[in-house]
């Protein structure tokens, strides 16, 4: 593979209990979009989850850029230049727009600047000045790419970015998220819409009761109707 | 009652407010962060009248005009100073686990009480407002009035403007939000959520502090008092909404007035005032009156 690693997880473990929700996950990331798909409860949140921190892997190591980082507080983790959009959004209903951007923005420089984001995101413009509670599904969730990409990450994970999202919008997410590898930002697509999934990602790693049971194509994946319905229960490609 | 005296009830109510706010602000906010019930807020309110006065009082037995303000700031640090040890030395090891945390908490507001208790004795002693601050001032309606409950409404105005303008106005401010609403995704931002939480805490401890030296400045200081503050601060929160500033400035309000008023119509059974208003909040609005129902 010519695409050089940036994030690399072998032999992910986590349990919830006595549940084994993710059981020996091994995976490894360069700057092309890599998506993951798979039924509910296979464990694809688990994995985002633990990757940021915010779910304490029990055994395993993820490094990124080569350094470990799964024994971290999540803050450090975010320091090592990953950030998270995360299942349910979760945007602060006690910010404004603005004050959202404003906390993500690090100041630091990079390719997303505010200006890059309400020009990206031209509802959150007209939305600046309203509470997290006010904001429709759709721009929670445009709020919750926007505030991970403004931290100009090295590697971004998204899970379901396009939950609550209108069509129209989705197209132009797409457009998005393909071109986050020119602002050298690694993407994992975490996605229900394989439609979605394929259209943004070549690569595509399928999940099932907290392994990676199989690793393909959007091609491969596209054509092979039988594998779809094994894995993902679809009858037909997206929603 | 003449219209004269009812004003000069309401007044007392007021600077009996202001005195309660600065208090329960920042047992208000240290709960908004972190969800931790700080049974110990008397004591850092007691920490820093105590330590502001014994560094009161040798400055203005050499009648020296800076010492009432020398005590506020040492007063203020060594509440701050407090505050920090509890966090990062216990508190911060018990996140989230609030049954725990109280129970640390009246420990050491015991401890505390007790050790003050040894090193000061149980006499009541009171800071003497500067000359700038004291004697009285004439209000229309009202006549003369101690000016220093004035300087006691103009330091909460103060707290509350300052408060207001940390949290809505300063990035750390956003953080302290953002915390309120989402500490884990905070922290998945690349935000050091334990040190805004020591930060916090040290905010809220000085401003006890503050209301210490304050306090102990309009009435006498003695043991019990640091019960009495907490009880206080606990009620305002309740009845305001726990983690809202402007909630702990209408609660402080109400039970300052609630308290007065209460005094002056039936002063036998002005104490049940201040729970009846606690019991219609709790009956009619269980998150406080600005507090958001979660």
């Amino acid at each position: 593979m010519a695409d050089r690693t940036i994030l690399e997880i072998s032999d992910l473990n986590v349990h919830y209990g006595q549940a084994h929700a993710l059981q020996g996950v091994s995976l490894a990331f360069g700057l092309a979009p890599v998506a993951i798909v798979g039924r509910n409860g296979m464990g694809k949140t688990t994995l985002c989850q633990a990757i940021v921190g915010l779910t304490k892997a029990s055994a395993g190591s993820i490094r990124m850029e080569g350094q470990e980082v799964s024994r971290l507080p999540s803050y450090k983790i975010a320091r090592h230049g990953i950030a998270i959009v995360p299942q349910g959004r979760r945007t602060f209903p006690s910010l404004t727009v603005d004050e959202h951007l404003r906390l993500a923005s690090t100041g630091k420089g990079g390719a997303w600047t505010l200006a890059r984001v309400y020009e990206t995101f031209p509802r959150l413009a007209e939305r600046k000045g309203n509470g997290g509670t006010q904001l429709s599904g759709g721009e929670q969730q445009m709020l919750a790419i926007a505030r991970a990409l403004l931290a100009n990450p090295r590697y971004v994970i998204m899970d379901e970015p396009s939950e609550g999202l209108a069509p129209v919008i989705v197209d132009h997410l797409i457009d998005v998220l393909r071109a986050l590898s020119k602002d050298g930002i690694g993407l994992l697509l975490v996605e229900q819409k394989l439609a979605l999934a394929t259209a943004v990602c070549d690569r595509v790693e399928i999940m099932l009761n907290g392994r990676i049971a199989a690793s393909t194509t959007a091609a491969v994946l596209m054509a092979d109707l039988p594998m779809q319905q094994r894995y993902l229960g679809v009858a037909s490609a997206g929603h | 009652m003449t219209g004269a005296t009812a004003a000069t009830v309401v007044l007392n109510g007021l600077t009996l407010a202001a005195l309660y706010f600065i208090v329960a602000s920042g047992f208000s906010l240290i709960f908004g962060l972190m969800r931790t019930v700080n049974m110990a807020h008397g004591s850092l309110y007691l920490i820093g009248a105590y330590i502001g006065y014994a560094v009161f009082e040798p400055l203005y037995d050499r009648d020296l005009w800076y010492a009432w303000y020398v005590a506020i700031l040492v007063g203020m640090a060594a509440a701050a100073l407090f505050g920090i040890l509890m966090q990062t030395a216990l508190l911060g090891w018990m996140q989230g686990q609030e049954l725990r945390q109280a129970l640390v908490t009246i420990a050491l507001s015991i401890i505390v009480a007790d050790q003050l208790l040894a090193r000061f004795g149980g006499t009541p002693r009171q800071f003497f407002a500067p000359d700038a601050l004291f004697g009285s001032t004439s209000i229309p309606l009202i006549g003369n009035y101690p000016t220093f409950r004035l300087v006691q409404i103009g330091v909460a105005l103060a707290v509350g403007i300052g408060l207001w303008l940390l949290l809505n106005r300063t990035r750390i401010g956003l953080m302290v939000r953002a915390g309120v609403d989402d500490r884990p995704m905070l922290a998945a931002m690349g935000v050091n959520v334990p040190l805004v939480a020591v930060a916090v805490f040290a905010l809220g401890a000085a401003l006890a502090g503050l209301g210490g030296v304050i306090g102990a400045t309009a009435q006498p200081l003695a043991q019990g008092v640091d019960a009495r503050f907490l009880l206080t601060a606990l009620v305002v929160v309740i009845v305001g909404g726990m983690g809202s500033i402007a909630g702990t400035a209408i609660g402080a309000l109400l039970v300052g007035l609630a308290e007065q008023i209460g005094q002056a119509l039936f002063p036998t059974y002005s104490v049940i005032l201040t729970f009846l208003i606690m019991v219609i909040v709790l009956a009619l609005r269980p998150q406080g009156i600005m507090g958001r129902a979660r």
